[in-house]
């Protein structure tokens, strides 16, 4: 039984007490039910926890079978959080069962993280089963449950939090399993999974650490949205990952996410691991020594070895852990010279600021053959107002200066489930929509832009206005630069959870290799949208198919790295028209050996 | 009058006369070569007792087979250009059926869309013939004000798709701009007049109105400017403005900041001189709006939060319920970073703690904790 092994506990003998506490992660539970992992906010709140994201009907119970090392009386603590207080009913409500007791305390109702206390129980049997039972299906969410023989609740505050686990699991954050690669890849978006698959064709040991169940990231079935942007060079390669062109949020996107696992797992010296989450990263004399990553249910910790690394979280996070130099929001408009006087603050602003594009939850409805009733969301409503829609798209889009894309995106995330929840519920008013029933909701926040890793060269717009041909070229495109704003700036009638892109044709453009490794840490690539770029830069190469051809080609720098054990710098000072010639003959399909 | 409109006149006289619900005489408003209404459909402020005077420019629009049609700027009785006009005659051309469209439009100085007005004996048409409604006409004007509009980047042709044909270039963007949002954005059965008239109002013309206008800007135009009420005019006031004039205009820029959107609030407080910052006089018109402003503009008030008076950190502790979270936090920090808290400031913070409404109470609590340590 595998929540025998999970199950945490230490004795108190110091205070002199006689009595055992438990510490029993939800994500680890034996059968989840209709409850959803969550990883994404662990770097804030502290863990991976379970959501009960049922889009308004109940989900099934989550169990798990505890083991208590001692029958005794023990007192019962959930961590929960009530994700949107207010004088209404808190949505996402929940309680729990332990053996035969359904405690009549319903949780999730606390305002930020923390303990809620559920109650007192005797504890007869060895073995017991725990349930959460979900009340509401809207989001109710339960991070851990404790259970201990004295009544003191354990701490809230993040740090103080961090230390009691660690000493309550008995466990050294650094993992005890080593593992070693000639490149370490960490997030399997398209740049990652690209970067991977064009390191392992040039024969080296890559492991591919990806926080999901699927790969894809954003273009995933997760997030739904469809890759845009041209192949370069890279046509065959992205040919395995990219998407059709269904309308973002399509169910469709099952499809092309069956082909894209399917390719990735079929090159053996990949070796992918699906739902591990990095979470940490550390250079000596600036260069990465490892990164340490966690299974995102079960806890379990490895540490990765490689002399090269590949940082396609999206959000730049292997850099930041490493201490490389990153950009987060908007230059001031000289910085780089990037104004496009029709559009103003809009496009760059006189003083440089922390707004940057938002975040998306993307979510559709159905029509049924029956009447579908939907429950009322009166804390949804502060959101979205009188806004009424039956599915969201791109334009579905969240940010504000007081909430950074990283650190806040659990609120930025249940802003836009609230902007979803409230607009579905006004449209459900027309009895023209009485049939309708969501369909889906993604609970995965899709980004579009955080952090930048800082590379030799800063891509901007005017490379892409000028399509400056660099000499170190690797990816190239043609889309416009589109940047977004949140349509509230203009009017504040608008609701705050939509935006506007304004688009700037450009001529085809490059990006040089140099935007690809970073200034300052000697054997860290970035690929994606945490390249080395300006804000308005981002718009354009931001799309999937671009961001898969920088993946690409930097897993083709990363052969060279390893061939001539040099740093990535240095394939740009040394072996640049290698390098150049390996990627054009991507061009053209390799014929096997056998038949030449 | 044109010759065209005039053969125009000529044929909607023989079909007759357009019914048209209670509005201003066309030629009251604009009459005898001078204006003293807004026009019909107007966007901007209109002083009353404003009069304008039609003079011409050199700047022109070219209409296809039409030839060049003069661009007029508007000037108020002291010879202050105020707007800039032209009367437009256009072929509408749908499936090879063409028809004249006469319409008068109007830009501001900077060359943005102000307003248009009807000819009364040439009232707009659809595609099936049959006329503009008042509610049509007015869903024009929202069209033409809006500058970003669906059909700036899309050709005549991507517009008419049929629904079952696959979206057309994908960008991040447009892939969700489809038939439909076309549809809610012009007018019913007129797609082609709608098209037409957007890419006129919003054409080249637009450009070469704002360089005439900085060809003729002086301080008494940046001056006009910051008081309307108008976000373009706002901004290119406040951009060219110097120290001295921010200073002195300090009241006027509060009350935008009040009464402005967020886009020019954001400005406001991220390009007030640091004399501002340094002067208790100067900022606290901008602190006073704190509880009034959006999310955004309240934000970046408080990153100058180090410079503030006292008096401002006592009146932000009344107004702790409408800070995010992450502001409440900014705000408690700062005053964990000073010496001294003024007992008023705590005795606030303490009642926002003890209040179960207030959903952030607990980081106030905390607060308090952690200050008695
Ligand atoms: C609503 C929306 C519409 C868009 N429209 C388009 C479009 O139409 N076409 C298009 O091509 N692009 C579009 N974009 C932009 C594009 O999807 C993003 O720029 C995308 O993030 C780029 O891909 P990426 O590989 O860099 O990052 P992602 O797709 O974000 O992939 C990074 C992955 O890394 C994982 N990860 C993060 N941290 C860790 C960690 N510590 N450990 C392990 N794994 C981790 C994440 O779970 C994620 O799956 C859109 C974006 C949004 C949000």
């Amino acid at each position: 039984m595998k929540s025998i092994l999970l199950i945490l506990c230490f004795y108190l003998i110091s205070l002199g007490l006689y009595g055992q506490d438990l510490l029993i992660e939800a994500e680890s539970f034996d059968s989840p039910g209709g409850w959803v992992i969550d990883p994404q906010f662990v770097q804030q709140m502290g863990s991976p926890y379970l959501m009960a994201h049922g889009m308004g009907n109940p989900v099934k119970n989550a169990t798990t079978v505890v083991n208590f090392p001692e029958t005794s009386t023990y007192h019962i603590w959930v961590r929960t959080m009530n994700w949107v207080p207010g004088e209404w009913e808190a949505p996402g409500r929940f309680q729990l069962k332990v053996g035969d007791t359904d405690f009549e305390k319903v949780l999730g109702k606390r305002s930020g993280w923390g303990w809620e206390y559920v109650g007192a129980t005797e504890i007869s049997t060895k073995f017991e089963k725990v349930e959460l039972i979900d009340l509401t299906g809207f989001n109710g969410r339960c991070d851990a449950i404790y259970f201990s023989a004295k009544n003191e609740e354990p701490p809230s505050s993040p740090k103080k939090l961090a230390s009691w686990r660690m000493t309550i699991a008995q466990e050294p954050n650094a993992p005890k399993q080593h593992q070693a690669y000639d490149l370490v890849v960490v997030g399997g978006g398209i740049a990652g999974c690209a970067a991977s698959i064009a390191a392992a064709e040039q024969g080296l040991k890559v492991a591919l650490i990806h926080d999901r169940p699927m790969l894809g990231g954003n273009a995933s079935a997760e997030i739904r949205v469809h890759t845009l942007g041209i192949y370069g060079h890279f046509e065959r390669i992205l040919k395995k990952l990219d998407t059709e062109h269904y309308p973002n949020g399509s169910a469709e996107a099952k499809l092309d996410q069956k082909k894209r696992d399917d390719n990735v797992k079929s090159y053996e010296n990949i070796d992918l691991y699906l739902n591990w989450r990095a979470y940490d990263a550390v250079a000596e004399n600036n260069t990465i020594q490892y990164v340490d990553a966690r299974h995102t249910s079960s806890g379990e910790r490895k540490r990765f070895e490689a002399p090269y690394f590949v940082d396609s979280t999206g959000d730049g996070w292997v850099g930041f852990w490493a201490g490389a130099d990153f950009s987060y929001g908007r230059e001031s408009v000289d910085t780089y010279g990037e104004e496009w006087e029709e559009w103003g603050e809009l496009w760059s602003p006189n003083e440089e600021d922390n707004a940057v594009m938002g975040s998306s939850v993307l979510w559709g409805s159905k029509v049924m053959d029956t009447e579908q009733k939907f429950p009322e969301v009166p804390w949804a409503m502060p959101v979205a107002k009188a806004y009424e829609e039956v599915n969201g798209e791109w334009q579905w889009e969240f940010s504000r200066n007081d909430l950074n894309q990283i650190d806040d995106a659990e609120e930025i995330r249940d802003h836009m489930l609230r902007a979803i929840y409230g607009s579905f519920s006004n449209a459900k008013e027309h009895p023209e929509n009485a049939t309708r029933r969501l369909e889906w909701v993604s609970y995965l926040v899709g980004k579009r832009e955080s952090r930048r890793l800082v590379g030799d060269h800063i891509f901007t717009f005017n490379d892409a206005k000028a399509g400056t041909k660099f000499p170190d070229a690797v990816v190239q495109e043609t889309r416009e630069v589109d940047v977004h704003y949140q349509t509230v700036l203009e009017d504040e009638k608008n609701p705050d959870f939509i935006s506007e892109a304004l688009f700037y044709k450009t001529p085809r453009y490059y990006i040089p290799y140099r935007s690809l490794y970073s200034k300052n840490i000697d054997n860290l690539f970035m690929a994606g949208r945490n390249f080395s770029t300006s804000h308005v830069g981002l718009g354009g190469p931001r799309v999937m198919r671009t961001t898969g051809q920088m993946g690409a080609a930097v897993g083709l720098a990363a052969s060279l790295c390893k061939k001539y054990d040099v740093n990535p710098r240095q394939v740009y000072t040394g072996y640049l028209k290698e390098y150049l010639d390996l990627i054009e003959s991507q061009k053209y399909i390799k014929i096997p050996k056998s038949k030449q | 009058m044109k010759i065209q409109l005039g053969i125009l006149l000529i044929f909607f006289a023989a079909i007759g006369f357009a019914q048209f619900g209670p509005q201003t005489p066309f030629s009251d408003r604009f009459g005898q070569n001078s204006m003293n209404l807004p026009p019909e459909f107007y966007s901007l402020e209109w002083n009353g007792g404003m009069q304008l005077k039609a003079k011409p420019t050199d700047l022109s629009i070219e209409i296809d087979s039409m030839g060049a049609q003069e661009i007029n700027v508007l000037v108020d009785l002291k010879d202050r250009p105020v707007l800039y006009t032209s009367d437009i005659s256009t072929p509408v051309c749908a499936d090879g059926d063409c028809r004249l469209m006469d319409i008068r439009l109007y830009w501001t100085l900077l060359g943005e869309y102000a307003g248009f007005d009807r000819y009364p004996n040439s009232p707009l048409t659809k595609h099936d013939h049959d006329e503009f409604l008042s509610a049509d006409y007015r869903k024009l004007h929202q069209l033409l004000m809006d500058d970003n509009s669906i059909l700036k980047r899309r050709k005549i042709d991507e517009l008419v798709k049929k629904p079952e044909q696959p979206e057309m270039e994908g960008v991040d963007a447009v892939a969700g701009a489809t038939i439909k949002e076309v549809k809610e954005s012009v007018v019913g059965g007129a797609l082609y007049s709608c098209y037409t008239a957007w890419h006129l109002v919003h054409g080249p013309i637009k450009d070469a109105i704002q360089k005439r206008t900085l060809s003729l800007v002086d301080n008494d135009m940046v001056l006009r400017m910051l008081g309307s009420n108008n976000t373009d005019y706002q901004m290119f006031a406040l951009k060219r403005m110097t120290e001295e004039q921010y200073a002195a205009n300090y009241l006027r820029i509060a009350q935008i900041f009040e009464d402005g959107v967020p886009l020019i609030r954001t400005f406001i407080v991220k390009n007030l001189p640091d004399r501002f910052w340094n002067s208790e006089r100067l900022q606290i018109p901008f602190w006073d709006n704190f509880s009034e402003v959006d999310i955004n503009s309240r934000s970046l008030l408080l990153d100058n939060l180090k410079n503030s008076p006292v008096s401002v950190l006592e009146n932000l502790s009344q107004e702790l319920s409408v800070m995010t979270k992450n502001q409440l936090n900014l705000y408690l920090m700062h005053l964990a970073e000073l010496k001294q808290i003024k007992p008023s400031i705590l005795t606030n913070i303490e009642i926002f703690a003890n209040s179960p409404s207030e959903t952030y109470a607990y980081l106030a609590t905390d607060f308090l904790k952690d200050y008695k340590l």
